[in-house]
């Protein structure tokens, strides 16, 4: 788990990397911050964990992106994005069946719908998106709106036999 | 509660197209234990097929008989005379006792039953047993269950002539992780694996789903986009859900449940017609039961009706009841069943208005102050294309379908229906609040985080315990498990902080994390703990009281929820 959160780490950290056009960016580029990101992925637990294949939304740089739709859209569009997201990574989807990573994405997806959906909650967020501070995104969003997925990101969940509760 | 309707979609032998289907992966059953009844439905590649027993009968009444070496239930097996059912050596509503303990009021309702369940109030298993040759057999509900269960597999084998272990049971909204891991004990005695436990009233939304789908590819549908109310109630259990159903996918938004159901209407009138029913013995009581409970099948269709039983020591019950005396017995039923219809509209954030069909499934179904209630209510007619006995082991076996990854070329199946949590999940915190860190009717899979901070200078330990339900029900939550953490470095109180996470996962297995860390390193100063709740076994007072004893008064081990904060 200790290297779980180091990834957490490099993953705050390194975020801006990823933000796009709409941020400014102060910190240097100083290395490759993909490959760093997904060595620090591998965790004792879970050896499987480095053969996960990384999304583009496993750092995005706001809800919108996370949901892949324009900061202006309507409610019936975000709601279709989440549908349309959801029918491919949700858990039930045949072809993630056992795929813990689809599932911290489906997580990460519905978050950002729930947030999105709810007019109050989504007028908050469009505020902290305005006056975002610079540095670490994840913690805005965290403050903002409870507790959120962000910490274990990288930690992965064993598959649980049912006779281990005897 | 109701007579079963036999409906069977398709009783033939299997296709070519079967064959084909299910030739490349493990075909997985639905299963809907009832407490009077159950059912098995399996998709059979074009559509569900319910399963019967050797007697053709699609509904297969919860029975076990305990007098055999080889138990032989009503499954396979039928149990020709009443008598022999009510003799007191059958066992049955086991769905209402399991994982309940002796100080539960489900449990001290169960004294109508015609077998043994002996409560001694203090928060242990009730003792159940069957009378056989006038001795008292004990036995336990994940032991008869798993007996029924692994008739259910065999049955359902020798019809699809392969073996199964995969299965998905539908399940109450109310029943807690204890007794989620007691199905889960009883089918994995029966042999069968299960892939998911599926709130009843998801799976009647989910077959409603397929149903609109269908319409809409036949150009008979309005429109795609729908939400229902989804109302069961059966013998033993009440459950409400309200579905977000939008192109094939099906979001539940919220459930509520509670244990009322056929059982309570019948012991209510089995009190009014017989105040002193409980001093019978047991083959009397187990004839008044059955008396009364056709009197109340009687009473939907009938305004009144008359009952005429012996019950055997020479005396008699007869006496003439009319329907509006029977909603007078059970107002209170009813009126909790539609607080739980608006309390789950309210937690779904819907209105009557925005309600597009109103669906009211399982055994209580008939009876016409349901109806008239729900009706009134919801402002509209009861939707009419499902049969309200099969519709949720029909979703059970939809459900199989899609959680294997079936081929479906033709798009027969292309669903997808995302669960919420029926219970809050959190921990003790403050003293003794509970803090939900998973609220109730969040979607799964989840993981959710809070952060929590000692209580005093220099504490180096904090107890961790897990408890499932309301906030506002404290003494009614289930405790889940409790660790300790060690190890806190010292400091000032409020500057360490406990990082509790929580993680549900499509299955519905929860997992427990903490860690804990001191501001300025993100590195956890102690490993990680990491558990699989349930850890308890029973989940209820006697643990409590003992973790009260020990650490409640001492506040050595307590923690504080952190306000808002920014790291």
């Amino acid at each position: 788990m200790a290297s779980a959160s180091s990834a957490l780490a490099s993953l705050t950290f390194s975020s801006p990397h990823f933000m796009g056009h709409k941020v400014s960016i102060k910190e240097p580029t100083s290395m490759p911050a993909r490959v760093h990101f997904r060595q620090l992925r591998v965790s004792a637990a879970c050896a499987s964990t480095a053969e996960r294949p990384v999304s583009h939304i496993a750092c995005p740089s706001s809800l919108y992106e996370v949901l892949g739709i324009q900061m202006g859209a309507t409610s019936k569009e975000i709601k279709a994005a989440y549908r349309r997201l959801a029918r491919v990574l949700h858990p039930d989807v045949s072809a993630n069946c056992r795929n813990d990573a689809a599932a911290n994405e489906f997580i990460k997806v519905h978050e950002a719908y729930s947030t999105l959906s709810d007019p109050e909650k989504r007028a908050d967020y469009d505020r902290t998106l305005l006056f975002r501070p610079r540095r670490s995104f994840s913690v805005s969003v965290e403050s903002m709106a409870g507790p959120t997925s962000s910490g274990f990101s990288g930690y992965s969940k064993r598959t649980w036999e049912t006779d281990q509760c005897w | 509660m109701a007579e079963p309707e036999h409906t069977v979609e398709s009783k033939c032998e299997t296709t070519e197209e079967e064959k084909s289907s299910s030739a490349s992966s493990e075909v997985v059953i639905g299963i809907d234990i009832g407490t009077s009844q159950c059912s098995v439905a399996v998709w059979n590649g074009s559509e569900v097929e319910l399963l019967t027993n050797t007697r053709n009968q699609p509904l297969i009444r919860f029975d076990v008989p305990v007098d055999n070496d080889i138990p032989l239930g009503e499954v396979n097996y039928h149990l020709s005379h009443k008598h022999e059912r009510l003799s007191g050596a059958s066992i049955l509503n086991m769905k209402r006792l399991i994982g309940r303990v002796d100080t539960d009021r489900v449990v001290h309702a169960s004294n109508n039953f015609p077998f043994l369940v002996q409560t001694l109030d203090m928060g242990a298993r009730p003792f159940i047993a069957a009378l056989v040759n006038n001795v008292w057999k004990s036995t336990t509900p994940e032991e008869v269950l798993a007996l029924y269960l692994a008739e259910l597999r065999i049955m359902a084998e020798s019809k699809l002539k392969r073996p199964i272990k995969d299965v998905v049971l539908c399940i109450p909204v109310s029943f807690s992780r204890i007794q989620l891991t007691r199905i889960e004990r009883a089918c994995s005695i029966a042999g069968l694996h299960v892939l998911r436990l599926m709130p009843e009233p998801a799976a009647v939304a989910l077959q409603y789903a397929q149903q609109q789908q269908h319409m809409l590819r036949d150009n008979t549908g309005r429109v795609s986009k729908r939400i229902a109310l989804v109302f069961n109630m059966g013998a033993g259990y009440c459950d409400v859900a309200v579905a977000d159903i939008d192109g094939g996918v099906t979001e539940i938004k919220a459930l509520s449940g509670s244990e009322i159901g056929g059982e309570d209407l019948l012991e209510n009138m089995m009190r009014h017609l017989l105040p002193s029913f409980d001093k019978l013995d047991i083959k009397s009581m187990g004839l008044l039961r059955v008396a009364i409970q056709e009197a109340i099948h009687e009473l939907s269709r009938e305004e009144s009706i008359q009952i005429d039983v012996d019950l055997g020591n020479g005396s008699r019950l007869c006496k003439e009841v009319k329907r509006e005396e029977f909603e007078e017995v059970n107002k209170f039923i009813f009126c909790e069943s539609e607080i739980l219809i608006v309390e789950c509209m309210h937690s779904a954030n819907v209105n009557v208005e925005d309600l597009t069909d109103v669906i009211v499934v399982g055994g209580c179904s008939c009876i016409p102050k349901i109806r008239n209630l729900i009706e009134n209510l919801c402002e509209r007619e009861i939707y009419k294309g499902m049969n309200p006995l099969t519709a949720a082991v029909y979703g059970t076996a939809l459900e199989g379908a899609l959680t294997s990854g079936i081929d479906d070329p033709l798009g027969d199946v292309d669903l997808l229906t995302s669960q919420v949590t029926t219970l809050g999940i959190g921990i003790r915190a403050n003293r003794f609040e509970f803090v939900p860190v998973i609220p109730r009717n969040t979607t799964m899979p989840v993981h959710k985080e809070m952060i929590f901070t000692t209580f005093k200078d220099n504490q180096t330990e904090a107890l961790i315990v897990v408890y499932e339900g309301e906030p506002e029900l404290e003494d009614e939550n289930h405790l889940l498990g409790y660790f300790k953490i060690t190890g806190i470095p010292p400091a000032l109180e409020g500057v360490p902080e406990i990082n509790v996470g929580m993680d549900i996962n499509a299955s519905n297995e929860l997992s427990v994390l903490a860690r804990v860390i001191i501001p300025g390193s993100r590195q956890p100063v102690v490993p990680v703990m990491e558990l699989k709740m349930p850890t308890v076994d029973d989940g209820h007072s006697c643990c409590n009281e003992v973790l009260d004893r020990a650490y409640g008064p001492t506040l050595d081990s307590m923690i504080v929820r952190r306000k808002n904060h920014s790291i």
